[in-house]
């Protein structure tokens, strides 16, 4: 026994944590060879804490706007892509390594995903240094672009400081006619995950609410994977915000409702910023209608969107998209990722390629850098709603997509309505929250 | 008394209750170290695996939550004697780092395993108990009956190892192994019976878990290093020693969260937990 005791004092914890993070299972997959098909790398969390928070979701997204491409002959009708699949496994140094191997061993010159905004910082720096192209469908940390300019990475997705812009923007508008005080006398609370996602999000809401006037009462972040949250709520308590804004994964979210409930935590507004937040149907699952009425911030889903407004055949395209993740999954409900993966996908293969192969002769990575940059699409011309035009190097966030936006978006009765902007709305926002909900202020 | 007052209050019941459901989960650890003298690494999956046995007799078979609480104790008891029959048996001999590493990797093979079978979707049994309202403190029952159950679990252990032949012959191989076989103990049955009990302790953590906590594959990972640490802390094998550390850690991470914030209580929790390991490395309460 004191050997043993001995030895895990000296070794014991190291060895847990080196446990803990050695890769679990891969999982590769080819498509058959065709006459030189793009080979496309595919790297997610299918397995670990996020797989279920969104990622398995984008990835499926990605999967469909591929298949469709294929099915139509491939990029410009002859290309067939060719994806190779790879799991981050929830983790960012897998994500590094299944990105090396992705590169190395695979030799694909794009790598597209990234859910967790932890694997894009470090994923990104290693795919810039090998000149190979990152696309970033999901991951929204503004971290991952921002004073690094980069030149091989981009990202079409929203990024984190717009959570914050959309948040604070639909309080100030909704302050004053629907809580009844002036921004300035409306206290906030900004919780969140300590990774980047929600590091990003809660600086952008302290600096847009701090512009706005609005008072911040308690900024506090916690790890996605603690046990209690229960010391958080209480202070929550003490702090008495009328609204709370919260960007959290799934285990922390599910974790944080049910002791806020236990404890009799109240609000006039819960705001959600995607991840955990937009997965409706399985937040439904667990807290069923206490939920009612919460907002979250995300990219919109595709569907959610009035296809009229957008550029022909994208409604046709966003019919397909959930038709087919529905018929795979059985879902009720489809998350914003699932449009993140196939949109961001989407533009690749069909805005993208296509320029690098008739205007720069190929689809290697520089090739593809070049068309990018030269990529032009106005609002309205992607299935989610955002134009696409691409920061080009030198400037301050080079990469991200300068013409994308997020919504806020509110549960009413399981389903998803668009309710700010306003000039997008399906319906006005229900504020405070009502009476019926176990979390409103009596 | 001011409202800060009663926060902390609030904040202190909380960091007791928390404590309960660690201490639980230290038990079964610490009686598997204390008599076989392995370190089960994968404890916190063997209670996932209760929490999914739960699940499914419950909400898809339809059990009602007692039986279907009773067959996840007696399921994951079954599951700790077959660990140890399967993984454990084979290398009681072999080094400690080996005994470590087989334990560590039924850690990813039972993750793994609950991805493949369940996948990655996080699960809940839909049960909600009353909350407890003392004027403007809130006392979460589910909570109130983990720690009750923990401090029951703790007698029961203590008066099992104390007051019968089985429990005895268990604390004497504890003391010394050799000499127990040659006094004509089969070590082989106590050993498989400590599994089973050890694998019960944790089908009763789950029992009490899966009404606080969605069910999915890595819900391990918020309780296994912690559970692990603790047991340390109190001197592993050291029952009543993990008992104490659970509830000194749920302090700090309790009302340090409290004062400071939920990151902070854990830095708290683990200077705490590293100053101690140089003051007492034999663990708080050891001899």
């Amino acid at each position: 026994m004191n050997s043993l005791s001995r030895l895990i004092r000296a070794a014991g914890l190291p060895l847990l944590v080196i446990a803990l993070t050695v890769p679990v299972l891969s999982l590769s997959h080819e498509a058959l060879a065709q006459d030189k098909p793009i080979r496309i790398g595919l790297l997610y969390d299918l397995s670990g804490p996020f797989a279920a928070a969104g990622s398995v979701a984008s990835q499926i997204g990605a999967q469909i706007a591929i298949d469709l491409t294929n099915e139509r002959g491939g990029v410009l009708g002859k290309y067939k892509v060719e994806p190779v699949t790879a799991d981050s496994q929830s983790k960012p140094d897998v994500a590094i390594n299944e990105g090396e191997r992705l590169i190395n061993q695979e030799h694909v010159d794009v790598i597209v995903g990234v859910y967790s905004s932890a694997a894009a910082v470090p994923l990104a720096s290693k795919v810039e240094e090998q000149k190979k192209i990152l696309w970033i469908t999901t991951a929204v940390a503004t971290s991952v672009f921002k004073d690094r300019n980069l030149s091989y990475v981009f990202r079409a997705q929203i990024h984190s400081d717009q959570y914050g812009q959309a948040g604070i923007g639909f309080l100030t508008e909704h302050a004053k006619p629907d809580l009844g005080v002036e921004p300035k006398d409306l206290k906030v609370a900004i919780i969140y995950e300590d990774g980047p996602y929600g590091t990003g999000v809660a600086a952008a809401d302290e600096q847009y609410a701090r512009e706005a006037g609005i008072q911040i009462v308690l900024k506090e972040a916690y790890s996605a994977n603690a046990p209690d949250l229960s010391s958080l709520v209480t202070k929550l308590k003490r702090a008495r915000p009328d609204v709370i804004l919260h960007a959290g994964y799934n285990p922390d979210i599910t974790l944080f409702l049910r002791q806020a409930r236990e404890a009799g935590l109240r609000f006039k507004m819960l705001i959600g910023n995607g991840a955990g937040y937009s997965q409706l149907d399985k937040l439904t699952a667990t807290f069923g209608s206490d939920i009612d009425n919460f907002c979250d911030i995300d990219p919109v889903p595709a569907q959610h969107l009035d296809p009229a407004k957008l550029a022909p055949g994208l409604g046709d395209l966003i019919k397909v998209m959930v038709d087919r993740y529905k018929a795979k999954t059985g879902a009720n409900d489809v998350p914003p990722h699932v449009s993140m993966g196939f949109n961001q996908t989407w533009i690749l293969l069909q805005n993208v390629l296509p320029i690098a192969i008739q205007k720069y002769g190929g689809t290697d990575a520089e090739a593809i850098r070049k068309a990018a940059l030269d990529v032009d699409i106005p609002v309205g011309g992607t299935i989610q709603g955002y134009g696409v035009k691409f920061f080009p190097p030198g400037t301050q966030l080079s990469g991200q997509n300068e013409r994308s936006t997020p919504v806020v978006m509110q549960y009413v009765k399981g389903q998803i309505k668009v309710v700010w902007p306003t000039a997008i709305q399906n319906m006005p926002p229900i504020l405070p929250l009502p009476a019926q909900s176990p979390y409103a202020v009596n | 008394m001011t409202r800060v007052d009663i926060f902390l209050l609030e904040a202190v019941i909380n960091g007791i209750l928390l404590g309960g459901v660690l201490a639980l989960l230290a038990l079964g650890l610490n009686l598997i170290f204390g008599v076989i003298d392995v370190v089960w690494i994968c404890y916190a999956e063997l209670v996932m695996c209760g929490m999914y046995m739960l699940f499914w007799l419950h909400v898809f078979f339809g059990w009602p939550i007692l039986l279907a609480c009773l067959a996840a104790i007696v399921g994951v008891a079954g599951l700790g004697a077959l660990l140890h029959l399967l993984v454990i048996s084979p290398i009681l001999g072999s080094a400690p780092i080996n005994q470590l590493l087989a334990t560590g990797g039924m850690l990813f093979f039972l993750q793994s395993l609950a991805t493949l079978l369940f996948g990655t979707d996080f699960r809940n049994i839909g049960l909600r108990l009353p909350v407890i309202e003392l004027g403007d403190i809130f006392i979460s029952y589910s909570r109130l009956l983990a720690f009750g159950t923990a401090l029951i679990g703790a007698i029961a252990l203590y008066l099992f190892l104390s007051r019968t032949y089985l429990g005895i012959a268990m604390r004497a191989i504890a003391q010394d192994r050799e000499i127990m076989g040659l006094m004509g103990v089969d070590q082989r049955r106590i050993y498989l019976t400590t599994s089973a009990v050890g694998g019960a302790l944790a089908g009763l953590a789950a029992c009490l878990l899966v009404l606080q906590y969605d069910v999915h594959p890595f819900i391990g990972l918020s309780f296994g290093p912690i559970t692990f640490m603790i047991c340390v802390l109190g001197g592993l094998g050291n029952m009543i020693g993990g008992f104490v550390a659970a509830f000194i850690m749920s302090q700090i991470i309790a009302i340090g969260g409290y004062y400071f914030s939920i990151e902070i209580s854990y830095v708290l929790a683990f200077v705490f937990f590293i100053v101690l390991m140089f003051l007492r490395p034999q663990g708080l309460l050891a001899r």
